[in-house]
């Protein structure tokens, strides 16, 4: 729900979806809807509650028997509807509407992912792994009848087909490796792709050369083999980050694409962000999140700022406030000037701050390049060796030792080595998405495994930012009116005063709600007041100091209703986990400190740093990594956006902010704060079975390398050795599926429609 | 074995007329919904689909419901 | 059935069919004194009786509303019918070759009823007869279907169905005459070949023509599997059956390729046929009918496309491995058997992706018998794709071959796997097609799924243990070095083997009788019920309905 939806998500219930209809809502809708070709309008819904072929052609059925619609086709995938319209102009609100009657709430999915859809890397690899597929296959022929004894003019035939067919596959499916490989080389670096890329160039050179000079043992399989499981591990790892990112695309956006502009003429007109300039009047209705940086001219409302600063419960606003972008507006409508133009508001500030704190990941080397650093060298000098060891032995007979050194090179090609660490990360991603965690990329997983320290953000991430009220007044007169005041708001302490007394609220007449103070009305006949403390004052007894909010009778005495944040399900197992674990956690908040001493005491965390800032959040951050730490940073809010980019690896959850889910590595789709834990544990069991991993392949090298400088490898043992290798090193990760099944999580808590589209 | 000569660039020209396919396909977005794709055939459905290469306005469409 | 069509296509089909029948008349004068010159007559008769049909109905009324609202049924309809005729056929003839071969006297004493002529009949009668016509019957429901198009033209599915059926006749009619060219699963002669030719240019081009029509964009994979069947099938028809015709007034002709050379094509073919007539086309039929039947999609349909080319990239070299010991040299023979256990990988993935599907729904398998047909299918699609890549291996060959193991592994794949997917499938379908509220009899489902199921067991164990006993008895040596058992030793422990196969056999075929019987009354006697949701979408293309034969 498009820009409107509270942290907490409005209710999306199955058959009772509401739609946000906000005049922004409905103004970003109609934006969303784009002319195509023919004339007609296309519009991409998300639909997050899309499960099953029924939901597909539930959805298709009713849309396609719309006037306005002329086809619709519904993604099971990525759990969205195209729907072409008749009219470029049309509005597809009314589309949204009929979907939220079927019970499925649907928001226009972000623009360009239409584009993105078609995914030409992915395409792309999969194209170079179906020439790589058919060259392997048909020079496997080949290889097989050679093998198996054709010679003389067969097997130089068979050669000379294979070199046909291999040098254009190698050029075409080869090329990934080259241009890894070449980026890597131009840096000054090594990467694992260099000696891949070195021992397949050098296996269809050698090949080629022996077979113009009609020899007996040519690599081209081996070296096409080679490309082909290299690129089924390079295409999943793909595929994995692929879901991962369409998977967080398809949360819908927190903040505004546009705003209502007030015009000259006194309408409202629709404006991109891009558009909205300083000085401008926007006009933000309740229940909105403000787009860009503003000051109120008039209205007066309640403000939600728990994604922006991390305070957690909600203040009022008035004329003269500034109110910073992607703060949420609750209760009423005001008229503000623009300060800023959306590229320089706190927005915006906040993903710069993001992307310079982000230049400090960039030294993480992955784990496979390292291997690489210290491999490739090793190698290549062992080859270098057994050629002058081969030369010096045979008495200059340098072809014989070519052969020999380059078949050293091939047997040590690191293809179990490079598929040791893609395929667990996308197994052990496939486990993790099972679980409602997305990973962003494999890095981030072996980031994960090493961290001896975990930072917390308070608002949102260990608690809901939905308040609760802690005591209930012992007058039932008292409990029956707040009650039914209580439920004539939105607002969020008027919620959790509602949810929380359970008395038959009194006869409510005459009612007004005040943005900024609280409602009053006529309660079974007497006037009431429920809201701000000095308010609430004006109409009753009241103490000094006494807390918001309260609520009094006119004439009578006011009682204060004391808030306190709720602690998201899971935060005490989650907190206990990595502390049980030898990982100190922290707290970092942006909150005041009453507050976040409060929670943390619950959580029994010890360190506690509150009323930071943005900039605070970072230069912890800053601070633990110049000590040596790796630190987990866990959090949701706009302030957070940095402090994830700039932690080592760093979660977010669902709710979080757009920045925040976008600078996060990692983001869960549970409300349970235990798949932080539980994915901590994923990542020691990956970066485990990667440790078995190279274990293997370098078992495996043990073996290969001494026959190899021995001069008795033939193309045979090269194909069995290094296929047996990658199949065993592939084997060898799935069991990553099957140490998941050994101890479930929360797997029982489903991911509601209501957790994914909020 | 003279008959491999012949076999030989027979299969090689069905292999690529396979691989050619199977481009043709990836090209025609054929595995961009594998999930949605495979539930479709459960459903048997009478409402109109548009053709591709030509749109046309509902109302032409909605006769073909019997 | 000619409701269907309007004045035009009528006149049409009588052109076809008049054009026909000249060919036959034609064949007949230039044959005369040869066994062509019986096929002309039986190719004039044929299509003499087409002529009639369409022309008794020229002048009735024609169809008035909108033929693109509704799929074309009756080719698949006649399709289905067909094939049962002619597996009641095909496996009666099985029953009896195999009961000559336990009581030679059944023979009695004719030239065309020896175990030489009538063994063609049985294998082309159940492999394209039965098996084709199901192929062509469900690939129509399925190409339609799954485009949610109707196919293009009235005439040109008729003729693929219905020329397919000449060939078929053809074939059957001139094996009985003595009409062969030799060469297992292609005894047919030339003229046949090449009026099997132009059926099947027809049929890919009628298949392409309605998926180009197609309102669905994605293509389902059935449609690839049953593709690579016409298109594959087409090519090693047309290289295995490269002749040169003794004369243009004879039947015989001679292969274009000799000795060992013939031997390698022959099997090339034989094989890929296996692949691409008896595995992909069915397979077609499990991804389509399986996931229906069972109300569940397949289980992993990334995998079921895998899976398809891996089929497609491996068979086509395992032939050789029918080669084995022979003069064909040593590393083809590796080559095959080497190909031919890679081929497991994805012939289990298939099989194992058709039972996952049904994981979760074990209690409808238990309850409905037409998709405990296509569950054994799968089970024994597993069984004899193992069997097969084992046997494959040469010291396992060297037993196994010219032996009845040989027999009961293709009598495994046959009747376990093709003719239980296709009965399944038959099952599903016929309510479907004919609009009708259910079988006739779900009694008698559930007979024909026990006397299938129990005579396929009773076949293929009987000759494992004969197939087993013969190579062992010929392999048998005394002290002095010589063979201990002569031929007739081992013909005589065959014996009781070779009557349990007959019963087997004879329980298959009643099955199949109560099969015919009860799509028969199916259609005759169960009441019609509204389709719900079973129309094309509109297609822009209303294009006349042209046979793409002409």
């Amino acid at each position: 729900m498009t820009g409107t939806t509270t942290q907490s998500g409005t209710s999306a219930v199955a058959g009772a979806v509401q739609v946000a209809s906000g005049p922004l809502d409905r103004a970003q809708t109609r934006a969303s809807v784009h002319a195509n070709a023919q004339g007609r309008g296309t519009v991409i819904l998300s639909v997050p509650g899309i499960r099953c072929g029924g939901c597909v052609a539930t959805i298709e059925r009713a849309l396609r028997q719309r006037e306005d619609v002329v086809a619709a086709r519904v993604n099971l995938t990525l759990r969205q509807a195209n729907i072409t319209l008749l009219d470029p102009d049309s509005d597809p609100m009314p589309i949204i509407e009929a979907l939220a009657k079927l019970g499925y709430a649907a928001t226009p999915a972000e623009i360009g992912t239409a584009d993105d859809k078609a995914d030409p890397v992915g395409k792309n690899l999969l194209r170079s792994l179906a020439i790589a597929g058919f060259g392997a296959m048909n020079i496997m022929l080949f290889s097989v009848g050679v093998w198996s004894g054709a010679d003389g003019q067969t097997r130089e035939t068979f050669h000379l087909v294979s070199a046909l067919i291999a040098v254009p596959v190698v050029a075409y499916a080869g090329q990934p490796f080259y241009r890894s490989a070449f980026g890597a080389l131009r840096l000054g670096r090594l990467n694992m792709d260099v000696p891949i890329a070195l021992a397949v160039t050098l296996a269809l050179v050698l090949s080629l050369f022996e077979t113009m000079r009609g020899g007996e043992h040519v690599f081209f399989d081996a070296a096409v083999t080679l490309l082909f499981f290299l690129l089924v591990g390079r295409y999943l790892d793909h595929l994995m980050r692929e879901r991962a990112r369409s998977a967080v695309t398809g949360l819908a956006r927190l903040s505004p694409k546009g705003a209502m502009i007030r015009q000259n003429d006194g309408s409202l007109a629709y404006a991109a962000l891009a558009s909205v300039s300083p000085g401008a009047i926007l006009s933000i209705a309740e229940n909105e999140r403000v787009p860009v940086d503003v000051r109120i001219v008039s209205g007066g409302t309640d403000i939600d700022r728990s994604l922006v600063t991390g305070e957690a419960m909600p203040m009022a606003a008035g004329p003269g406030d500034t109110l910073e972008a992607g703060t949420l507006n609750l209760t009423g409508v005001i008229e503000a000037e623009a300060l800023r133009a959306a590229d320089e508001s706190f927005l915006a500030r906040m993903i710069e701050m993001q992307s310079a704190a982000e230049s400090g990941r960039g030294r993480y080397v992955r784990i496979a390049d390292r291997a690489a650093r210290l491999y490739a060298p090793v190698v290549h000098l062992l080859a270098l060796t057994t050629f002058i060891g081969w030369v010096l032995a045979t008495g200059g007979d340098w072809q014989t030792s070519a052969f020999v050194a380059i078949s050293v090179l091939i047997i040590t090609c690191p293809c179990a080595l490079a598929l040791a660490v893609p395929v667990a990360h996308v197994v052990a991603a496939g486990r993790l998405m099972r679980e409602g965690v997305l990973m962003k990329d494999g890095s981030a997983l072996e980031r994960l495994s090493e961290i001896d320290r975990a930072v917390f953000d308070k608002t949102g991430t260990l608690t809901t930012g939905m308040p609760a009220v802690v005591s209930v007044p012992d007058d039932a007169a008292i409990r029956s009116g707040a009650r039914a005041l209580a439920a004539r708001s939105v607002h969020p302490a008027a919620r959790a005063i509602a949810a929380r007394l359970t008395d038959l609220p009194g006869l409510v007449t005459d009612e007004t709600e005040v943005p900024g103070f609280g409602v009053e009305a006529m309660v079974d006949g007497r006037r009431a007041r429920l809201g701000r403390a000095d308010w609430v004052g004006e109409i009753a007894d009241i103490s000094q100091n006494a807390a918001s909010p309260a609520f009094a009778f006119a004439g009578g005495t006011a009682v204060s209703f004391d808030l306190s944040e709720t602690l998201r399900q899971g935060a005490g197992q989650a907190v206990a986990a990595l502390t049980a674990a030898g990982i100190p956690v922290s707290m970092l908040s942006g909150d005041m400190e009453s507050r976040a001493r409060r929670v943390a005491g619950e959580l029994g965390i010890g360190d506690v740093r509150h009323g930071a800032t943005p900039a605070d959040k970072i230069e912890t951050l800053e601070t633990l990594r110049r000590d040596g730490h790796l630190t987990l940073m866990v959090g949701d809010g706009l302030n957070d956006a940095a402090a994830l980019a700039a932690a080592h690896v760093s979660m977010a959850p669902s709710s979080a902010s757009d920045a925040g889910r976008t600078a996060a590595d990692f983001v869960f789709l549970r409300d349970n704060l235990e798949s932080v834990s539980a994915t901590w544990q994923v990542a020691r069991d990956t970066a485990r079975i990667v440790r078995q991993n190279f274990g293997l392949a370098i078992a495996y090298n043990c073996i290969a390398i001494p026959l190899a400088v021995a001069g008795l490898v033939t193309p045979l043992v090269a194909a069995l050795a290094m296929s047996g290798s990658s199949i065993l090193v592939i084997a060898n990760a799935l069991r990553l599926n099957r140490t998941g099944k050994s101890h479930p999580t929360h797997r029982a808590a489903p991911i509601t429609v209501q957790e994914v589209s909020a | 074995m003279s008959i491999l000569t012949f076999l030989i660039p027979v299969t090689l020209c069905m292999g690529a007329i396979g691989l050619a396919a199977f481009f043709w396909s990836l090209r025609h977005g054929q595995y961009e919904d594998l999930s949605g794709d495979a539930e479709r055939i459960l459903h048997d459905d009478d409402a109109p689909l548009v053709p591709a290469h030509t749109p046309r306005p509902p109302v032409a469409t909605k006769e073909t419901t019997k | 059935m000619m409701s269907n069509l309007t004045g035009a296509e009528r006149t049409t089909a009588m052109t076809i069919a008049g054009f026909g029948a000249l060919i036959g008349l034609a064949m007949a004068a230039a044959g005369h004194g040869d066994p062509m010159g019986v096929h002309g007559w039986i190719v004039l008769a044929f299509f003499g009786v087409l002529f009639f049909i369409v022309a008794s109905a020229l002048y009735s009324p024609e169809p008035v509303e909108d033929r693109a609202l509704s799929y074309y049924d009756d080719p698949t309809k006649v399709g289905i019918i067909l094939a049962l005729i002619w597996a009641v056929v095909g496996m009666f003839m099985g029953v009896w070759v195999a009961s000559q071969l336990a009581w030679p006297d059944l023979r009695f004493e004719g030239a065309w009823s020896g175990f030489g002529r009538l063994r063609p009949v049985h294998t082309s009668g159940v492999i394209f007869g039965f098996g084709g016509n199901a192929l062509i019957a469900t690939s129509y429901h399925i190409m339609q279907r799954t485009s949610r198009a109707r196919m293009p033209g009235q005439i040109s599915p008729w003729f693929v169905l219905l020329g397919f059926n000449l060939f078929c006749i053809l074939a059957a009619s001139g094996y009985v005459m003595g009409v062969t060219q030799s060469k297992e699963y292609a005894e047919a002669e030339w003229y046949a070949d090449i009026w099997l030719v132009v059926v099947w240019v027809v049929y890919f081009i009628l298949y392409m023509r309605t998926l180009s029509r197609r309102n669905e964009p994605h293509i389902y994979v059935a449609n690839w599997y049953y593709l690579s069947f016409i298109l594959v099938v087409a090519i090693l028809h047309i290289v295995n059956n490269l002749a040169v015709p003794a004369s243009w007034t004879g039947a015989k002709s001679y292969s274009l390729f000799s000795g060992v050379q013939d031997a390698m094509t022959q099997w090339w073919y034989g094989h890929n046929a296996v692949a691409f007539f008896l595995t992909t086309g069915f397979l077609g039929m499990l991804y389509y009918f399986l996931p229906k039947r069972a109300g569940r999609p397949i289980y992993s349909y990334r995998l079921s496309i895998l899976s398809f080319w891996g089929i497609v990239f491996f068979y086509i070299w395992v032939g050789s491995h029918h080669l084995h010991y022979t003069a064909l040299p040593h590393w083809v023979q590796t080559l095959g058997m080497t190909f031919s256990v890679m081929l497991l990988v994805p012939s289990w993935a298939s099989a194992g992706n058709a039972l996952m599907t049904l994981n979760g729904a074990w209690g409808k398998v238990r309850d409905d018998a037409t998709l405990r047909f296509m569950m054994m299918a799968a089970v024994f699609y597993g069984l004899s794709t193992f069997e097969g890549s084992f046997m494959a291996i040469r010291p396992v060959n060297g037993l196994s071959h010219y032996t009845d193991w040989t027999v009961g592994h293709v009598h495994a794949g046959a009747m376990g796997w093709v003719a239980l997917i296709t009965f399944g499938s038959i099952y599903a379908l016929t309510p479907v097609l004919w609009r009708r509220e259910t079988m006739y009899s779900w009694k008698a489902v559930e007979w024909h799924f026990w006397l299938a199921l129990s005579g396929t067991v009773i076949y293929v164990f009987s000759m494992w243990n004969s197939g087993i006993i013969q190579g062992l008895m010929w392999r048998t040596y005394t002290e002095t070095g010589t063979l201990k058992f002569s031929f007739v030793d081992s013909l005589v422990a065959m014996h009781p083997y070779y009557i349990a196969r007959a019963f087997g056999g004879l329980l298959f075929l009643t099955g199949a009788c109560i099969c015919l019987w009860n799509v028969v009354m199916t259609i005759l006697h169960v009441p019609q019920k509204a389709p719900e949701l079973d129309y094309p979408t509109s297609s822009e293309a209303m294009e006349p309905a042209l046979p793409a034969a002409e």
